[in-house]
């Protein structure tokens, strides 16, 4: 197995939404293999989502988490942890959560050791002062891709050949509320308990930007696109993330899912009965992972939304906000 | 036969902020405080159990018991109440002053929440919700295969079990209710998420604290390396949280006070998060087990001076100062520690982030942890 090493920097940045509103976020940034005396240059250059974290079950994975501050706030000098959601048996060292171990403060660097045994869809986000950080923005997504692709070639969801798939896409979900967004970029403070998001993002954009392409120059910090794309008879998984604060029904117009994983674990019975499941609604808590594949029907456009009909808007307005396309193209 | 009384009737609740919440609970007696949640009801599959309610509150009070069958009351099934041809009650309840006798005899094991089936929409919120744990027919805590969930070969064996009860607080209906004003409950906003009653950081407080004298249950989880730890979420609320334990995946075995079992078929899964939904009920065992880091199979990687690094910033701490389990370390100075001798910390709280504030602050709400100890009293994690 290979060893892993990254470096993520703690900053600050902002992201734009289709109606022009431009928001100021916290998260991390990608400056792995950067020279020393250079990674102050990607201060304030966060990036929604965070970079996607991939290894291979059995890696070893050192991942540097370097507090680059925020150029925008300078007075606010958080600390800044990285929580691996949902890995087992973790000691609490690098489980993140500073109330029972270390936090990074400004200037600092914390190597976080994972040793991955489970493959599936998982989660990293900071767990300084949740609540703030994680709306901010310190949220990214997280695969362990099983050893069954090295073994044999190909792609699987986890270690079983019933899971195959020649295609994966991320349908990572999270929310906006403008208003804390806006108040911390301007030094105040904001009730927790007032939070009511107007936005509603895939991969850190809202509809029609989710359909944008990935690395687009008009969206330099939501470098992700969820637009999927498939030939016809193709399997395709799609990883589906929670990170928000409210529960989410996403379905796909034309297409059934079939769940094959919860949570970064097979739907196996204890005694391998295959408990996968077909579904038209992917319902999601916050917290949560679903794994789950289809084969691309006929070659035209299946819309991705939110069956929760209010957030297929952005303040207000439709359409926007949590809805994407899986774009199926005739068999070269 | 056990019987049980609960006491419908007011208190104040304390939050962690210095809230003093008007309330209404059960009581243990009529002498004692309003308890949030109500006592726990623990019965036995197969024994019938009589559950005496004296209503001290100034409207009608009942108490339901969801997935029981045949409750009585004198010696007929419980029936809904109707005052001036509206539906009142759920169940025959007791009027101010009044009282009112359930029977029931609960036919298989599991967890199950009792609440008031008066006016629910604002009765449960107010308070009047608690805790039914059935043991099964064979249960005997003193053999370990008997010592179980479902009863002995449902693979439902434990060590230590923990009781975590979800609810929320909207302080202003709370008050309108106290002040004798309408209760609108379209306006039902919480500002606080409980566990057990209590918000954290009051949640990692032991059981029977005398300055909670409203809310006598902890909802600190405790156990030993290897351990089966049973716990059993309530959705005592109106609202569904997502609780989500660091430190390993839990296995659901019973959802809504059924064995996850078709026949031969073990229908258990594990997941990093569940979704406890209002009135549902789930048994899980969570099990940490550990990677073996120890002085002498160090950790891979070297740690920063720590006068470098953040700790403590909240002015407390959970941690032993050492990556070692079982090892104390130094903590810097200023800092106080919580840590006993070493022991592991895994943080256990609702994935709707808000929902581990204080009324917007952060640590507080629908927050606690599990405490994985190198040795731990058998008398911790038993269930009263």
């Amino acid at each position: 197995m290979a060893t892993v090493r990254k470096r993520f920097g703690a900053t600050d940045g902002w992201v734009v939404m289709p109606d022009s509103t431009r928001h100021y976020i916290f998260g991390f940034v990608d400056i792995t293999g950067v020279p020393e005396d250079r990674i102050f240059e990607y201060r304030g250059r966060a990036t929604l989502l965070a970079p996607l974290l991939q290894v291979y079950e059995g890696d070893e994975v050192y991942l540097t988490l370097t507090n680059l501050g925020f150029p925008n706030r300078p007075d606010l000098d958080d600390t800044h942890t990285i929580h691996w959601h949902g890995f087992p048996n973790q000691i609490p060292i690098w489980d993140g959560v500073p109330e029972a171990s270390i936090s990074v403060p400004v200037g600092r660097d914390f190597t976080y050791y994972y040793r991955p045994l489970d493959p599936g869809t998982y989660i990293y986000h900071c767990h300084f002062e949740p609540v703030e950080h994680i709306q901010m923005g310190m949220v990214g997504p997280l695969t362990v891709r099983p050893r069954l692709e090295i073994d044999l070639g190909g792609k699987f969801a986890y270690n079983d050949e019933s899971t195959a798939f020649d295609r994966e896409a991320l349908v990572f979900l999270t929310e906006l509320d403008a208003e804390p967004h806006y108040l911390l970029e301007n030094v105040q403070e904001f009730d927790w308990t007032e939070y009511s998001p107007e936005y509603w993002l895939i991969n850190g954009r809202s509809y029609p930007d989710t359909v944008r392409p990935a690395a687009d120059p008009s969206l330099p910090m939501q470098p992700y696109s969820s637009l999927i794309e498939a030939y016809e008879g193709e399997k395709v998984l799609l990883r589906f993330v929670n990170l928000g604060y409210q529960q989410h029904s996403i379905q796909v117009l034309g297409i059934s899912l079939k769940v094959v994983g919860l949570d970064a674990r097979q739907l196996r019975g204890y005694n391998g009965e295959d408990l996968s499941r077909w579904r038209n609604a992917i319902f999601i808590a916050a917290g949560q992972t679903v794994d789950a594949i289809f084969t691309a029907p006929s070659a035209g456009i299946y819309p991705l939304y939110n069956r929760n009909w209010h957030k297929n808007t952005n303040a207000g307005k439709s359409f926007g906000g949590m809805i994407t396309e899986i774009r199926v193209l005739p068999a070269p | 036969m056990p019987v049980i009384n609960l006491w419908a009737k007011e208190g104040y609740l304390s939050t962690p902020d210095g809230n003093s919440i008007y309330f209404w609970g059960f009581a243990k007696e009529e002498t004692g405080p309003a308890l949030l949640p109500g006592p726990h009801i623990i019965a036995k599959q197969g024994e019938t159990v009589t559950v005496n309610l004296f209503n001290t509150l100034s409207e009608p009070v009942s108490v339901f018991f969801p997935g029981q069958t045949a409750v009585m009351v004198e010696e007929r099934p419980v029936q809904p109440q109707y005052i001036n041809g509206r539906l009142k009650s759920f169940v025959n309840h007791a009027e101010p002053g009044g009282t009112v006798s359930y029977t029931f005899t609960p036919t298989h094991p599991g967890t199950f929440v009792y609440e008031s089936g008066s006016s629910p929409h604002k009765q449960v919120p107010m308070g009047l919700y608690g805790a039914l744990v059935v043991r099964p027919a064979d249960y005997n805590p003193d053999v370990r295969e008997y010592r179980t969930a479902y009863g002995a070969g449902t693979d439902t064996e434990f060590e230590r079990e923990y009781l975590l009860i979800t609810g929320e607080i909207d302080p202003q209906l709370h008050q309108a209710v106290e002040e004798g004003r309408p209760y609108l409950v379209n306006r039902y906003l919480p500002r606080y998420w409980t566990l057990n009653g209590r918000c954290a950081v009051d949640t990692m407080m032991m059981d029977d604290v005398d300055y909670l004298p409203h809310q006598p249950y902890g909802s600190m989880v405790m156990g030993q390396p290897g351990e089966k730890i049973l716990m059993r979420y309530i959705g005592a609320g109106v609202d569904n949280h997502p609780l989500h334990p660091h430190g390993a995946h839990t296995r659901v075995i019973g959802k809504d006070g059924r064995l996850l079992r078709n026949g031969g078929t073990d229908l258990s899964y594990q997941r990093f998060t569940v979704l406890v939904g209002a009135g549902q009920t789930y048994d899980l065992i969570y099990r940490w087990e550990g990677l073996g880091f120890t002085p002498d199979n160090p950790i891979p990687t070297t740690l920063p001076n720590l006068r470098n690094m953040g700790i403590g910033d909240a002015g407390w701490t959970m941690w032993s100062g050492s990556p070692y389990f079982g090892v104390k370390g130094d903590i810097p100075v200023g800092v106080i520690s919580y840590n006993e001798f070493g022991e592991y910390y895994f943080m256990l709280h609702s994935h709707e982030e808000l929902q581990i504030t204080n009324w917007g602050e952060f640590p507080g709400g629908m927050m606690t942890w599990i405490a994985i100890y190198p040795s731990l009293s058998p008398d911790i994690g038993v269930l009263k």
